[in-house]
């Protein structure tokens, strides 16, 4: 029963670390930036609904539908007006950049909320449902389900729609996509929208499950970044089992251990993943 | 310009620089300098020696680390652990703060030197990162609560600073010297096109492992020596990625990939900083705000555009 137990809870867990790093993954895959203000996006989108729910008094589940649109518009306008200009400068120049918008967002945050620790608390953080001798938290089922729903909203999206598969032609060459009449830097900057709202969702899923600060960004950034290597980069599907196996090894290790497990992790896959190194020659080449 | 001119040229830059060096050294030993010109100095001669190295990785050979704070936090503790649990000399400590970063350096030099492009970047962040984790649970050094480090009788801030004077000046010797050498080519000619550089027998590896080394000793003994300065050490501190971000900031103000970028951006960094500090909370956002402005508009820096203007 214990390990069951323990599968459960990692998988709940870890389909909220696969929302992390569903953005991340997004980015690195189809964008091949890395963005070091991903963290940042999450904590944004986490004060966004703690905002809506402690000033405005909305229902904490309805505050989504006010973030999400408001973190795709943030996410295009910075790739459309910042990003596309450093990309042009070459891939050193654009992860700098990225750097520079996470140390900016990062102390703006502080400026603007403080330095307190913020939560938002409900009712369903202390109820439970009981299945099968086990005691599971209804707020981890509900956050795990939204996790789950929305990455498989995007892997449609990406399949089924003009757009998502615009973007995918862009991700795989850029200049043939721009020759069959796709303009990519818009299709860039929408792929950056998205990355922004998934970050959204996933604050607010930061927002409902632990405590945050406005410098908590980089620690949510390794997890996104270990989920997206992890789960090979832009490869949704990938994301989602990376999470999984993310969660479990953070649930088995506990908090402190867990952490430099996936560090260590992560220093592994990037040392022995060949695709990585080829995605380097690649870059360099651009 | 025929080979005498400019040999001669090269005679009378060397003589001026070594002029300033002594100039420096001297005002030190006498007590011309007030405490607070001198803090002043200390800070940018430190900031000089992390840009240069920084530099060296990132404008020279094309490896743009974001986890130096590695080597500062390795070195940082080595003192703390010399000086406070040993009570040994701080020189010791600085030694063996070198010698431990060095030793780190070589270790993860096989792990990540392979890496490329930005995976190299997150890869060296992310150990530096395992690196605060691992030293946040470990008992021998405190903790998340760090070390005080305690030396007696405390160095006078005249010592620091002709610590930091000396450590600024083998930096940028070490550097000048490493850049003329065929490694210094090899470096420029594996930045600007690594497979070209590869193809033409430049033994990438070896330039990439002797930069690495180079960068780390010299950033552990800037690292040693600010944390003397600071007196106390704790994970966050240590390991903490402002470190990088000043470096980044030096090179890129200053300018990435010249020799007299990072003195002006080191100059320029402390000088904001202690203006901005009267902004709290505002300093990081206008130096990220500046970084961002000149990378799009002034990509080679400060440096890079006082060389146009001079054609």
């Amino acid at each position: 029963m214990y390990i069951l137990q323990v599968i459960i809870n990692g998988i709940m867990l870890g389909s909220v670390y696969a929302l992390l790093g569903l953005g991340m993954s997004l980015i690195l895959g189809i964008v091949k930036l890395t963005n070091l203000a991903h963290g940042e996006l999450i904590i944004l989108g986490a004060y966004c609904s703690v905002f809506l729910t402690s000033r405005l008094g909305i229902n904490p589940f309805a505050t989504l539908l006010i973030t999400v649109p408001l973190m795709f518009i943030f996410g295009y306008l910075l790739q459309r007006l910042l990003i596309n200009h450093a990309m042009k400068r070459g891939a050193e120049a654009a992860l700098l950049v990225t750097f520079g918008v996470s140390v900016i967002l990062k102390d703006g945050m502080l400026l603007l909320f403080t330095a307190d620790a913020r939560h938002i608390s409900s009712e369903l953080g202390s109820s439970s449902v009981n299945a099968a001798g086990m005691d599971i938290s209804l707020l981890s089922i509900i956050l795990s389900i939204i996790s789950v729903g929305a990455i498989i909203l995007l892997m449609v999206f990406l399949n089924r729609t003009y757009t998502g598969r615009a973007i995918r032609a862009a991700a795989d060459d850029p200049r043939a996509a721009e020759l069959s009449g796709i303009n990519v830097a818009k299709t860039f900057s929408a792929a950056m929208g998205i990355a922004g709202a998934a970050a959204g969702i996933a604050g607010f899923c930061v927002s409902m499950k632990w405590t945050f600060y406005p410098d908590s960004g980089g620690h949510y950034l390794l997890i996104a970044f270990v989920v997206a290597v992890l789960g090979g980069l832009g490869d949704i599907r990938g994301t989602l089992a990376a999470g999984f196996i993310f969660g479990l090894i953070q649930v088995i290790g506990g908090a402190n251990y867990g952490m430099l497990i996936s560090y260590i992790f992560l220093i592994i896959m990037l040392v022995t993943n060949p695709k990585i190194a080829h995605a380097a020659d690649d870059l360099s080449a651009r | 310009m025929d080979i005498g001119m400019k040999k001669n040229k090269g005679v009378i830059k060397l003589c001026v620089y070594t002029a300033i060096f002594l100039i420096c050294l001297l005002s030190g030993f006498g007590g011309v300098l007030s405490n607070n010109l001198m803090r002043y100095l200390f800070k940018i001669f430190l900031y000089i020696t992390l840009g240069e190295m920084w530099n060296l990785m990132s404008g020279f050979a094309g490896m743009t680390s974001l986890g130096q704070q590695a080597f500062i936090g390795l070195a940082g503790y080595s003192v703390a652990v010399m000086t406070t649990v040993y009570k040994l000399n701080f020189y010791f400590g600085i030694g063996v703060g070198a010698v431990v970063g060095v030793l780190g350096a070589a270790l993860l030099a096989v792990l990540l030197l392979h890496i490329g492009g930005m995976y190299f970047s997150i890869a060296t962040w992310v150990a530096a990162e395992a690196l605060g984790t691992f030293f946040s649970g470990w008992k021998y050094v405190g903790q998340g609560a760090g070390m005080n480090i305690t030396i007696s009788p405390y160095p006078k801030m005249s010592e620091l600073y002709i610590l930091a004077l000396i450590l600024c000046a083998a930096s940028l010797g070490v550097t000048y010297l490493l850049l003329r050498s065929d490694t210094g080519l090899g470096l420029t000619a594996m930045r600007d096109d690594i497979s070209a550089a590869a193809s033409l027998g430049v033994n990438i590896e070896k330039n990439k492992f002797i930069v690495y080394l180079t960068a780390a000793f010299f950033t552990s003994l800037a690292g040693a020596v600010f944390f003397i300065n600071k007196g106390t050490i704790y994970p966050d501190s240590g390991f903490d990625i402002s470190w990088t971000i000043s470096m980044v900031f030096i090179v890129i103000i200053g300018g990435a990939g010249t020799m007299e970028g990072p003195v002006i951006g080191s100059v320029i960094y402390v000088l904001l900083y202690e203006y901005l500090a009267h902004f709290p909370g505002w300093s990081n956002i206008i130096l990220g705000l500046i970084s961002i402005l000149v990378i799009l508009f002034m990509p080679k820096g400060i440096a890079g555009f006082l060389r146009n203007f001079r054609k």
